[in-house]
């Protein structure tokens, strides 16, 4: 027999655990271990070692798993409640910052008219109204966000900073 | 009739939609559900990695604290069980080069994890003691000597029964590399059963 079919029936051999084969390979392979002792011996020890492997067992101590288990479904629902947390918040400072600019937008044509009635430049009210009301009210819109940070926190036990 | 729906709904959705929609969720139930279900296959492919069952154990906590922080990265379009594989599998790779310095067993590991050290297996191997047969155990002896790489293909590949494209998306490998490295683990495992059924 030929050597090259030795080594073809040997790397079809590995290729049918490994990937699959074609029928017709198939059908090639079986009639060549049928016929050669030393492929079919190779084939038999080929499926040991499968077999092999599939017989790995390892004990498990439950005790660990449901400690693992712990942990994670703590740290899930830690995760959860600060992510829940951090929505609120940016909705809230969402909403303050719509609030500032409205109430800007509304306060704007009153603030105006005492101004014409004080005789004041309209430049000076304006920056009158930038610096105490406006900033004022988006700096309090924004503290939220960098209250740890302000105060010198960490980020939670999860990893989110809030 | 919404929430029959929605129950209905569910059930027909794939399992790796349903994981995904869990973990964004952060459903402490589900997760939980779901790292007792993959404990042990994780515990055993980190034991491939690592050679030492110590070290699998902290590290399966430590995968599932990772896939909590990184849950918004599966969308549930593959299967679950590649990515999480991946990601201990990365957490294995880091602790075995923290490992580096401090263990004088090691050997260099060859092809794309060129420079990385890993150490030999313990004296008592958790191969051997997992061998539930004497070719397990003549296979144990020789996993114990094999790199972690060929430990990790055969594994995937004949415990696990993943593709050959999902091993190389667990890998970060070619396709090519993935068949390419169970074919040498399997010879090698071959040569050490054939030499020992040989010698006796």
């Amino acid at each position: 027999m030929p050597l090259e079919n030795h080594e073809k029936a040997r790397f079809l051999l590995h290729r049918s655990l490994v990937e699959g084969i074609s029928l017709e390979d198939r059908h090639w392979l079986d009639a060549h271990v049928g016929q050669c002792a030393e492929c079919g011996r190779y084939a038999d020890l080929s499926a040991r070692v499968v077999r092999a492997l599939d017989w790995f067992a390892l004990e498990l101590d439950p005790a660990a798993a449901l400690r693992v288990e712990n942990v994670v479904r703590s740290r899930a629902e830690g995760m959860r409640s600060a992510e829940a947390r951090a929505k609120s918040l940016w909705i809230g400072t969402a909403v303050a910052i719509f609030l500032t600019f409205t109430g800007s937008a509304v306060t704007w044509r009153p603030l105006a008219w005492l101004a014409s009635q004080w005789n004041l430049p309209s430049r000076v009210w304006q920056i009158v109204f930038v610096a105490f009301w406006l900033l004022p009210s988006l700096l309090l819109a924004l503290l939220p966000l960098f209250r740890r940070r302000l105060l010198g926190e960490d980020s939670d036990s999860n990893g989110q900073t809030v | 009739m919404v929430a029959v729906v929605t129950a209905f709904s569910r059930l027909a959705e794939p399992e790796s939609q349903c994981i995904a929609r869990a973990l964004r969720r952060r459903d402490s139930e589900f997760i939980g559900r779901m790292v007792s279900r993959y404990h042990y296959r994780l515990l055993r492919y980190l034991v491939y990695w690592t050679s030492r069952r110590e070290q699998a154990e902290d590290l399966v906590q430590e995968t599932w604290l990772r896939v909590l922080e990184h849950a918004g990265q599966y969308n549930g379009r593959l299967r679950f069980e590649p990515w999480l594989f991946s990601i201990a599998r990365n957490l294995a790779i880091d602790h075995l080069r923290k490992q580096q310095t401090a263990t004088a067993r090691h050997r260099m590991c060859r092809e794309d994890e060129a420079g990385l050290n890993l150490p030999a297996p313990d004296f008592e191997s958790p191969f051997l003691a997992a061998a539930r047969s004497e070719d397990a155990k003549r296979i144990a002896a020789a996993l114990g000597a094999l790199e972690p790489i060929y430990r990790e293909a055969l594994l995937l590949r004949f415990q696990e029964e993943l593709s050959l494209a999902e091993i190389a998306q667990v890998a970060g490998a070619p396709i090519s590399t993935v068949s390419s490295r169970i074919h040498r683990g399997l010879s090698m495992l071959q040569a050490s059963l054939g030499g020992d059924a040989d010698a006796a």
